[in-house]
């Protein structure tokens, strides 16, 4: 036996971490996977079977937080500028899953690709006034053979050619498209006349059995929900793969506290971690890693750790971008028969093209250019979130039948880019603390005008849309909201912070040490084997969920790791 | 009206908790709401703990005896802590509410726990016999999921003409 436990020591299970653990492990390195949350997921003696814990339960999925972080035990807090004081709102902030399988488990896989420009976007459009808009110091070229593993490891179901503005492709989607969920066909017509392009979302789910897992049934409980089938295959698939190497192990319940440094303060040795297994106290241990330690906690999470351990330089947690949701509402007096499917079947791109509309709409509000992102054809609420959303007492069974929140309901949700802000950041709280002692996290946040002017186009024009595709009534709504901040904390169910579950951007990749976390490596400048696999080195957010460019760039960096060719 | 207690909750304290998830959700009672917060509120004495249905267990009729046995998943020992701070807020808002001195934050506690109990899983003790799903036509949840009703069998095939 050596000094070392492993070779490489990963933090977070999730899409990033998963994705490492499998590159790592095919190289025939050893990892340690640690997981702060539990394992509902995946039995972590061989054969490694799904532990089938999932069902299609909306009280604790929704309800009782089965995928934690629990925010009695793990608060966030959150404000929209510092003249809000310390904080406006303190539990849940953007909580993504804590346990194996991170935010895979309950994502409903959209997993497009970025867009060439979305790498060099202050090159192709240019600066905009108060924010950091930056080109990333990669390429879509350094990056496509990485998108086109991970599609194939995550079985991303789609169909070539569709989207008439996507990226190039070196390899088709290995999995063709699954059903169309009924409605979605019928707004993406409406859609179409009105001059845009909807196809069918790349998805991460299973549209025939592949992989040891069967094809997706349609049961309706997708995004928000762990899938009872296994018929998602992210992250589910890297970690099998991962843990039959016989190399991989993972430990979840295990919250890293340091990262553990030689004396010269610029290697890193190992971790130390609590084992939550034990209550009141739980016991610090250390694992020992040879090369590397591994940060895949997510864009939350990790600028958290290395904040509190000083590591990353002045810019750790800076930049935070989500997506600027814009949700526009069409209720119909048809069955949007939303309660199948997958969630979102259908996206159009069109907002977030440079064309003469978008540059007019950028030339009428005094900007360079406006952006906005893609948009989600999707349904969504289920019986139990719809019922808090109506009046108490005689209204609410009558409410209930008639359903325009949930059976009669159909939804544009456009993921608006956001532009990063140096205001804008994850930094610890300086009073309120976890169970454990250690300083929450908290976000700042407030959306740049170009959100609010990519937003405002975009309502109008999908109402018209879900008109013309037959609702009596359409609205638009946004997350984070605007208007009455007293009114939104009462009555908001999305509540006063960022709903999106995409963060991204709080431990930016750069050439320049001097204005970047990261290497483009994503190795931290101070301190080069740390290597950052998550959402947090996003240089600027796209408009595009996150997640299969997150997991490319874990693919890409985790290649280089070992050795291999980028 | 209220089943008998098996759960150590006074009658005037179980009379003035029903009459409020009524009042919020009616007809939640008939349904199960009286027992699914007596089954929250005392969760915790069981092992596991009934916080969280297995699957598996409840893939009978709904209403079945099977449906009043389900299986629980096991709660972590900080999961547990949680849920005993939880837990011991909501007796203090049901406490409140049959005193009748309920604030604001609790007759919005009670709203969200008869919703919970009206269209939740019936392993949670209420939506018995799938009773509220099927007064708003929702249709059941399986396990496992399978693809063999009719509305799936629409969703293959695409859209239909109406």
């Amino acid at each position: 036996m050596t000094d070392f436990d492993c070779d490489a020591v990963i933090i977070g299970s999730g899409p990033g971490g998963a994705t490492a653990a499998e590159v790592l492990t095919a190289a025939g390195w050893s990892v340690i996977v640690l997981e702060k949350g539990r394992n509902h997921l995946i039995s972590l003696d061989a054969p490694h079977e799904p532990l089938r814990h999932f069902a299609n339960d909306e009280i604790a999925a929704h309800r009782r937080f089965f995928f934690g972080p629990d925010p009695l035990l793990e608060p966030r807090t959150y404000r929209r500028t510092e003249a809000d004081g310390d904080r406006i709102a303190t539990g849940e902030v953007n909580n993504l899953p804590s346990t194996v399988g991170g935010g895979g488990v309950h994502a409903d896989a959209k997993l497009p690709r970025f867009l060439e420009e979305d790498f060099a976007l202050r090159t192709t459009r240019g600066p905009i006034d108060g924010a950091e808009v930056e080109d990333w110091p990669i390429s879509y070229e350094d990056v496509e053979p990485h998108y086109t593993a991970v599609e194939q490891l995550f079985g991303v179901a789609g169909e070539d050619g569709a989207n008439p503005f996507a990226a190039w492709r070196s390899a088709p989607y290995p999995l063709p498209p699954g059903p169309d969920m009924p409605m979605a066909v019928v707004t993406s017509a409406a859609a179409e006349r009105a001059g845009l392009h909807p196809y069918r979302a790349p998805t991460g789910i299973n549209s025939v059995h592949a992989d040891g897992r069967p094809a997706c049934t349609d049961c309706g409980y997708c995004g928000g929900y762990g899938c009872p089938v296994q018929a998602k295959n992210d992250p589910i698939a890297a970690l099998q793969r991962a843990l039959r190497t016989g190399r991989c192990e993972i430990r979840p319940e295990s919250y890293v506290t340091d990262i553990v440094r030689d004396a010269s303060g610029t290697r890193a040795t190992g971790v130390r971690y609590l084992d939550l297994t034990h209550h009141p106290d739980p016991p610090a241990r250390e694992v020992r890693a040879r090369h590397a330690v591994v940060l895949a906690a997510g864009a939350f999470e990790t600028p958290r750790l290395l904040l509190r351990q000083g590591l990353g330089g002045d810019l750790v947690g800076r930049f935070l971008t989500y997506h600027y949701q814009t949700f526009t509402v069409g209720i119909f007096e048809r069955d949007t028969e939303g309660e199948r499917g997958r969630s979102v079947t259908h996206l159009h791109d069109d907002l977030m093209i440079d064309t003469p509309e978008m540059r007019a709409v950028a030339a009428a509000a005094g900007l360079p250019w406006v952006k906005g992102g893609v948009v989600e054809h999707g349904s969504g609420h289920m019986p139990v979130e719809e019922s808090t959303t109506y009046p108490t007492g005689e209204l609410h069974l009558p409410a209930m039948v008639d359903s325009a929140l949930r059976r009669r309901f159909w939804v544009f949700t456009m993921q608006g880019e956001d532009l990063p802000q140096a205001a804008n950041r994850v930094d610890l709280d300086p009073s309120v603390r976890d169970v454990w002692g250690f300083p929450a996290g908290r976000v700042t946040y407030a959306p740049h005008r170009h959100e609010l002017v990519a937003s405002a186009h975009a309502g109008p024009l999908h109402e018209a849309i879900l008109r013309d595709a037959g609702a009596l009534a359409a609205f638009t709504a946004t997350s984070p909201p605007q208007g009455d901040l007293d009114l939104h904390a009462v009555a908001n169910p999305l509540g006063i912070a960022p709903a999106s579950k995409h963060v991204m951007g709080t431990a930016r990749m750069g050439s320049d040490p001097a204005a970047s976390v990261v290497s483009p490596e994503q190795r931290l400048w101070d301190c080069d084997n740390v290597v950052v696999c998550d959402s947090s080195v996003f240089v600027t957010s796209t408009g595009y969920n996150p997640t299969l460019t997150l997991a490319a760039l874990a693919h890409r960096a985790a290649t280089l790791l070992v050795g291999g060719h980028a | 009206m209220t089943e008998a207690s098996t759960t150590g909750f006074s009658e005037d304290w179980r009379a003035a908790v029903a009459a409020a998830l009524d009042a919020a959700v009616p007809g939640s009672v008939e349904l199960g709401a009286l027992v699914y917060v007596e089954r929250l509120l005392t969760a915790l004495d069981r092992d596991p703990p009934r916080i969280w249905a297995a699957p598996g267990r409840w893939d009978g009729p709904f209403g079945s005896p099977a449906a009043d046995e389900p299986a629980w998943l096991e709660l972590g020992p900080w999961e547990r802590q949680a849920w005993a701070e939880r837990i011991a807020g909501y007796r203090a808002t049901y406490d409140r509410v049959a005193d009748g001195a309920a604030t604001e934050d609790d007759l919005r506690q009670v709203h969200h726990h008869a919703s919970e109990a009206t269209y939740g899983d019936p392993a949670y003790g209420g939506n018995r016999g799938g009773g509220g799903w099927a007064r708003i036509g929702f249709p059941e949840p399986q396990y496992p999921p399978a693809r063999s009703d009719p509305v799936e069998l629409r969703v293959d095939r695409g859209v239909r003409p109406r």
